[in-house]
């Protein structure tokens, strides 16, 4: 036990609100749950030594040893990931603790990209950097499962949304779309899901909840390519599947702040859906959209996905929970794809969306009694104002009163949900 | 999953991880053991990957073929047909998409550019790794000797088998080039 929870216990018998057998009672009874309970801390730093004495042995061989005669240098390339592979089949074997699973899964990911990097130094075989990082994924993906290992999954999304932007965008003139990435990504969902079966709540569910929606987010990207117009379109239905997984019911008991998907969707859908409150992006639009095949497939097959999720929850939680963060993105759909002739009528309705979204998370804020939700809703509802100030001919005096009673929102907005909460607490009490 | 399955799956996957890379040796080894060794005449430059550390960037002499044929576009992956001249140094005889039925060696190129009835490409053996204190160097000796305009002094040792190629060495006036910057 700590030495914080024992001096706790002390101030408790001190101010004698516990006796001190009731105090030897707590501290056994914490101290043989702590038996069962694994070590978290020890799991983190030999994930960590694992990466660290990894990526080192990759800077080593990257020196190049000219010395060595070139057997020397295959048969030293294959030692690094024969120790990895035997420290993996030990504690796989051995059935060690996952400290163990962890820190060897980690080492052995690292020894494979070392081995495979080594080898093409060693007899100059060309090749891409992405044909390097596709066999280096392709051949640590199985450890995922055979490990059970939180720090293998976490470093394949990694390097696998860098696998898609190394050869969807980075890779000069590049024309390729990265669809091994969506194969990776079917490969590592399932070990997620397994993951939030297993505890939802926990700390290993909350770095996939966000570092999930990020990787895609970012890879979504290199998938566009010629269908420029279809970008936004892709976005914007990617932000409204992240913000429907977010409200899944198996959520529902999650914080909001290790909610990733219906941060990142919330926050996505605000920021993309603001960009079309400008006239000038309208007027941009081209008469007919351009788009390759793929990007259309890429679009309905987000459609299609956002939809699924949305009716599920729709099933689930029954259709009066549903908020508008919830469906905006078919609502954008259908201005983009039906109303985008008309410029005025479009810019007007975007307006009012954004508007009544920024209504609808104060409304969220103040049921949930949320003060986080409830000032970004005022937030939104402000940076749509100044947004304003940008494309319409309002005299200073009308900026400045709208400023005002902005301001004036946040304050009386706070302050009625503060008292509300005070009031409630005092009836609590009574 | 039962432990058993788990045990069989493991080893699937070391057995993988052990055979790529072996198999990229063996493809190697084989290709200098059995295949002809050409001369590329080329010229060193310096860049850094991250992963796999210090190498040379070759740039080939043999980087065009005369054709009208407008169909290449860069990115096209082609098999460049090789003969050697009458100073013994490799030059194209032939490109194409499709395996031709003709009595040559290949080695295999990206394209880089076509304009004026000229298609540029890039060969695949452009790296040359090297310790990375040298790499440096090996571009600076390379502007020297160049400078010194003896011609013929700079090529690269490439072996070539059924279109695999294996960069063995790279010859600066007569000597490898790990040698000559020391």
């Amino acid at each position: 036990m700590g030495a914080k929870f024992d001096k706790e216990l002390e101030m408790l018998i001190r101010d004698k609100v516990i006796s001190p057998e009731v105090a030897e009672r707590i501290g056994e009874y914490y101290s043989t749950k702590d038996v069962e309970k694994p070590n978290r801390l020890f799991t983190i730093f030999g994930i960590f030594g694992a990466l660290l004495i990894g990526s080192g042995i990759i800077l080593m061989l990257a020196h190049n040893w000219d010395n060595f005669m070139r057997l020397t240098k295959t048969i030293i390339a294959f030692i690094p990931l024969i120790i990895g592979q035997g420290f993996t089949g030990f504690s796989i074997l051995k059935k060690k603790s996952n400290t163990w699973k962890e820190a060897s899964g980690t080492f052995l990911f690292f020894s494979v990209g070392a081995t495979i990097a080594l080898v093409s130094q060693i007899y100059n075989i060309p090749g891409e950097l992405g044909s390097f990082l596709l066999t280096w994924i392709i051949l640590c993906l199985p450890l995922i499962y055979v490990l059970r290992s939180h720090a293998v999954a976490l470093l394949l999304v990694i390097l696998s949304t860098y696998y898609a932007l190394e050869v969807g965008l980075w890779s000069y003139r590049s024309n390729v779309i990265p669809w091994w990435y969506v194969i990776f990504l079917i490969i590592i969902l399932p070990y997620y899901y397994m993951l939030l079966k297993k505890s939802v709540l926990g700390n290993p569910a909350a770095i996939f909840n966000w570092i999930l929606p990020i990787s895609i987010t970012i890879a979504l990207g290199t998938f566009i390519k010629h269908s420029e117009d279809l970008g936004f379109i892709m976005y914007i239905t990617l932000f409204g599947l992240l913000y429907n997984i977010g409200r899944l019911p198996i959520f529902s008991e999650v914080r909001t702040l290790k909610n990733g998907s219906l941060i990142i969707g919330s926050l996505g859908t605000i920021i993309s859906l603001m960009i079309f409150t400008f006239r000038w992006i309208w007027n941009d639009l081209p008469e007919t959209f351009e788009y390759d095949l793929h990007g259309l497939y890429v679009s309905l097959t987000l459609l299609l996905l956002s939809t699924l999720v949305f009716g599920y929850t729709v099933f689930k939680n029954g259709i009066r929970a549903i908020n508008l963060f919830q469906v905006a993105f078919v609502i954008f759909w259908i201005v983009y794809f039906f109303l985008s002739g008309n410029e005025i009528l479009a810019v007007v309705l975007m307006n009012i969306l954004v508007f009544t979204l920024g209504i609808s998370a104060i409304k969220i804020g103040v049921d949930k009694f949320n003060f986080g939700i409830l000032n970004y809703g005022l937030l939104i509802i402000s940076i749509l104002i100044i947004c304003r100030f940008f494309d319409t001919g309002m005299s200073f005096v009308v900026r400045g009163l709208l400023f005002v009673l902005v301001g004036a929102g946040f304050f009386l907005a706070n302050y009625v949900m503060l008292k509300k909460q005070e009031r409630i607490k005092s009836i609590k009490k009574m | 999953m039962k432990p058993i399955y788990i045990s069989i799956v493991f080893i699937i996957v070391i057995l993988a991880q052990l055979g790529i890379p072996l198999k990229m040796i063996y493809d190697s080894e084989d290709t200098l053991m059995t295949g002809t060794v050409y001369k590329f005449k080329t010229q060193p430059i310096d860049p850094t990957d991250p992963f796999r550390g210090k190498y040379i960037t070759l740039n080939f002499e043999m980087n065009s073929f005369d054709t009208l044929d407008s169909s290449y576009v860069y990115g096209d992956k082609i098999r460049v047909y090789i003969e050697n001249d009458s100073n013994g140094f490799a030059v194209a005889k032939e490109i194409s998409k499709e395996p031709l039925k003709i009595n040559a060696d290949y080695v295999m190129a990206k394209v880089v550019n076509n304009y004026n009835g000229k298609v540029v490409f890039e060969l695949a053996f452009n790296r040359f790794y090297m310790k990375e204190t040298k790499a440096y160097d090996a571009e600076r000796a390379y502007l020297e000797t160049n400078r010194d305009e003896i011609e013929d002094n700079v090529y690269a040792l490439v072996y070539v088998k059924e279109g695999r190629s294996v960069l063995e060495n790279v010859i600066i006036a007569g000597i490898p080039i790990q040698e000559y910057v020391e």
